[in-house]
């Protein structure tokens, strides 16, 4: 089996991991990528803290700078004119009166491709050159190594599927329960959106196409973090906490408004938010940062300022009231010592613990 | 490495194909037969330069295919508007581990493959522009490349750079061999190129740890000391002298090559020439370096040349070469079969040519067989006095020397007849042999026998097995007053002159002074036969 599918836990590793497998084999060609610019980043500085420059044998690129260079622009012609292609453009919508398959459906007018189109002409073109874009990726690389794999959606997934069937080793990694958006807008696949991805993963292992890995621990959170995010998704294996620093302060607790100023005083926390649209205390408001930008960072204590869901999920346990469970995991796991919710009226939690503080 | 050349619009070319060979081409072919163009349609696919200048500062109507350019401002000038024609220049490359990245198939023929394109168009950043430009149509008198742009891509659709590209070329003019000293930016690029990385960085790294010495010496700093005490009027700071240590102060720029202690740039030219092509060639790669080579025959004598020639012969194993010439003994010792002809636009390959007749002039690499490849008649004959008596007999014909006509008349001895025909038979060059019966007709007709079947070559001997050679045809078919007339001799009998002009001494005479005659003699109808024949 070429293909492997490694679920990781939050604060598991998985990025180390993936570095790791780059680095093993330097006559190996491999292609690291991942869909965010920041993650990007992240992986090209931690190689060269290790190494001092990406080896020549390591690619470490964009999810859309590698559709576009290697899926697209190679056999564009089996589509339209050669050397069409110019970038993608990020900033507008597909016309909703084009049909699927023609050129306005994909192309804005200075020869872009809009952005939830890129994967879906990479099908496209593949299908349409027999298969010429993975052969070509065959001859180019020996091993693709894909980051948050969670991030990719819609046709991305059958595009994963062309690499799970070629004779590429491809390692995955990437944790459902983490999937706080997605590369396309598009309707394809949308029962696989978010933990859904589950799904999709497991069809491919029982049909035998794939094998798939568990990282079933937190390098990060303390177990009192780990339970908490674990019971958001309970189908899945228990994480194991290898956080076992104690501090005075650990858990998962909730602070009411006027006690906010002591709190963070006393705590420093890191405070998060759903978006920019939610009201936050003004002496907070310059720290605060949204949920779905902190993917991948690490904080001593993280402050969320809660959504309706999830005020009932904390009272009710059941993780179909959270509304967002991927949003709410990702924001407690951030977390090595603890988390607390901001509450502004009478409120109790059989999860949380009221943080007073005179106690 | 490189499989095949499509040149589009690009000078002299309008639309050519060109198949290489992956070992050594030779090309081949009439002055502005195109032969330099190609070296340079290559080095400037791979280079994105002409000369040392990248191409967008080259970029002109000069460029451009001639006959494209007039029809395009003669459809302008009849009122019909259009964009100005496109130069692409495509390098089809074999499909390697180093070069499979540049694999797509974005290019003109739509083929899966690796390679590169060299694509000047017009830029539609400039329309309002153009559409200016077009309003006066009549008075446009060239294309106005000034609204192009130049794009270096790979098959793969994407932008290349000389280091993504992983392919490179070393382009060697000995004509243009720049002779000022410690600046020849070709040769530093060669030294520069046949170094490893490894050695590359030891190189720069020597040269900087020099400066830092040199800056740090005693000398240089008690100058320092001195300049600081005598600044006093002219600046505040801190004055002293120290080495330039910006990027732009490399050791190309102070180290210069020496041949036995000599400036390379003093070195004679043909030197220079040979040490530039047997460095590019000798340098290390992974065989993704294209070695182009103009007129290696230049500046060097003849023993200089046959070493160099064994050089590229036996260095370029594994190594694609380009190569143009204008010399028979430059192509016979390389191999008939590595010649590329061009003409019309249209190249043709020697690669029927049999393999003895290919070995046959790798030996005797004296023979001119150039001249049967680039003449587009020939008249193949024994030796200089046939030659002198079939030229005087072709203007007694056609009042003009043959070679007006474009016909070449080739001496060529006994046994390589046969293999100059092998050359003309995959050629298609029109040739008739002139030769002699010696004394044994039925034997010249079954030495010829293979070559009945080609249409363009007609055997022409006299069937008179008593007249075995030129001379006695001649003295058959001439009265004794027109021998005397035109020898100037005053021979009592034809026996005389027989003895006379047929001796191997007196032969070349006679037939100097035939040729030169005002009295004209009748010709052997052999002669007259393959004349007529070839003219028609």
């Amino acid at each position: 089996m070429a293909c492997t599918i490694i679920i990781a836990a939050a604060g598991a590793g998985k990025t180390e991991r993936l570095i790791r497998e780059a680095l093993a084999d330097p006559t190996r060609r491999v292609l690291i990528t991942t869909y965010t610019i920041r993650n990007t980043d992240e992986i090209t500085s931690r190689i060269i803290k290790e190494r001092g420059v990406i080896p020549t044998n390591i690619h470490v690129e964009r999810w859309f700078t590698f559709l576009l260079r290697d899926t697209i622009k190679p056999y564009q012609a089996s589509f339209t004119e050669p050397f069409r292609t110019r970038a993608i453009d990020f900033n507008n919508q597909r016309p909703q009166y084009a049909k699927r398959g023609t050129e306005e459906y994909y192309y804005d007018q200075t020869a872009n491709l809009y952005q939830d189109t890129v994967s879906d002409l990479a099908c496209l073109i593949n299908e349409r050159a027999e298969g010429k874009t993975i052969r070509r990726l065959e001859e180019l690389y020996d091993l693709i190594l894909i980051d948050e794999m969670q991030d990719l959606a819609s046709y991305d997934l059958e595009f994963l599927d062309l690499l799970i069937d070629s004779t590429l080793s491809v390692i995955m990694v990437g944790d459902p329960r983490q999937a706080t958006y997605a590369t396309s807008d598009s309707p394809k696949n949308k029962q696989y959106r978010g933990f859904g991805l589950f799904n999709w993963i497991e069809e491919r292992r029982k049909k035998g196409l794939i094998a798939v890995e568990h990282m079933n621990w937190s390098h990060r959170c303390n177990h009192h973090i780990c339970n908490f995010a674990d019971a958001l998704f309970p189908n899945q294996p228990a994480t194991q906490s290898l956080n076992a620093t104690t501090t005075p302060h650990d858990g998962i607790f909730f602070v009411f408004q006027e006690h906010l100023h002591t709190y963070t005083a006393r705590f420093e926390p890191m405070v998060l938010r759903w978006s920019r649209t939610t009201i936050v205390a003004s002496h907070l408001q310059q720290h605060a940062a949204n949920i779905g930008e902190v993917k991948g960072c690490t904080f001593d204590r993280v402050l969320i300022y809660p959504t309706q869901p999830m005020l009932k999920y904390l009272k009710t346990k059941k993780p179909d009231d959270a509304g967002s469970k991927e949003r709410l995991y990702v924001a407690t796991t951030r977390a090595r010592h603890s988390v607390a919710f901001v509450i502004t009226k009478a409120f109790s939690s059989p999860l949380a613990t009221a943080w007073h503080p005179e106690k | 490495m490189i499989r095949k050349i499509i040149i589009k619009n690009y000078k002299g070319y309008e639309q050519a194909t060109i198949e290489l060979q992956p070992t050594i081409n030779i090309l081949v072919g009439n002055n502005e037969a195109g032969k330099s163009t190609i070296l340079e349609a290559v080095h400037l696919a791979l280079t994105a330069r002409i000369g040392r200048l990248h191409v967008s500062q080259c970029l002109s109507p000069h460029l451009l295919n001639r006959t494209v350019a007039k029809n395009y401002l003669a459809a302008l000038h009849e009122g019909k508007p259009q964009p100005p024609p496109e130069i692409v220049i495509e390098l089809y490359f074999e499909t390697t581990p180093i070069s499979a990245s540049l694999k797509g198939t974005n290019n003109l023929l739509k083929e899966d493959t690796a390679g590169v394109r060299l694509w000047m168009h017009f830029d539609n950043d400039y329309a309002a522009e153009y559409d200016e430009h077009l309003k006066d149509a009549k008075a446009v008198h060239y294309v106005p490349t000034e609204y192009y742009k130049v794009e270096w891509l790979a098959f793969n659709g994407t932008s290349i750079t000389q280091r993504s590209l992983k392919v490179n070329a070393t382009l060697i003019d000995a004509s243009k061999m720049r002779l000022q000293s410690g600046a020849d930016y070709y040769l530093q690029r060669i030294i520069e190129e046949s170094l490893t990385d490894a050695e590359r960085v030891r190189l720069a790294r020597t040269y900087a740890d020099l400066k830092q010495t040199f800056a740090t010496s005693a000398g240089i700093t008690a100058l320092n000391t001195i300049l600081e005490q005598r600044k006093a009027h002219v600046t505040d700071k801190a004055f002293t002298l120290g080495m330039d240590t910006s990027p732009t102060s490399v050791w190309e720029a102070s180290l210069v090559p020496h041949l036995d202690d000599l400036p390379f740039g003093h070195a004679g030219g043909g030197e220079q020439s040979m040490m530039k092509i047997l460095l590019a060639i000798t340098r290390n790669t992974d065989g993704s370096h294209i070695v182009l080579i103009e007129e290696p025959e230049n500046h060097l004598s003849f023993p200089r040349l046959n070493s160099l020639v064994d050089k590229i012969g036996t260095l370029c194993e594994g190594r694609q070469v380009l190569l143009t010439t204008h010399s028979s003994f430059v192509l016979n010792k390389l191999g008939l079969k590595q010649l590329l002809l061009l003409k019309n636009q249209t190249t043709t390959r020697l690669t029927a040519l049999p393999e003895d007749t290919q070995e046959y002039f790798k030996k005797l690499s004296g023979y001119d067989t150039l001249r049967m490849v680039l003449t587009d008649k020939a008249i193949l004959v024994e030796g200089p006095s046939d030659d002198l008596i079939v030229q005087r007999a072709y203007r007694d014909t056609r009042q003009r020397l043959p070679i007006v006509d474009g016909i070449d008349v080739i001496a060529v001895r006994g046994l390589a007849f046969k293999r100059f025909l092998d050359i003309a038979a995959v050629t298609g060059t029109k040739v008739s042999v002139v030769t002699d019966n010696d004394g044994d007709p039925d034997a010249v007709q079954k030495k010829y026998e293979a070559y009945k079947q080609y249409a363009h070559i007609k055997i022409c001997y006299s069937i008179d097995a008593t007249r075995t050679t030129l001379e006695p045809q001649l003295v058959g078919c001439n009265t004794i007053e027109d021998l005397n007339a035109a020898l100037g001799t005053a021979h009592a009998t034809l026996a005389d002159v027989i003895a006379n002009i047929g001796s191997k001494a007196g032969k070349t005479d006679a037939a100097l002074k035939i040729f030169e005659s005002p009295h004209r003699l009748t010709m052997p109808e052999y002669i007259t036969r393959a004349i007529t024949w070839l003219a028609q």
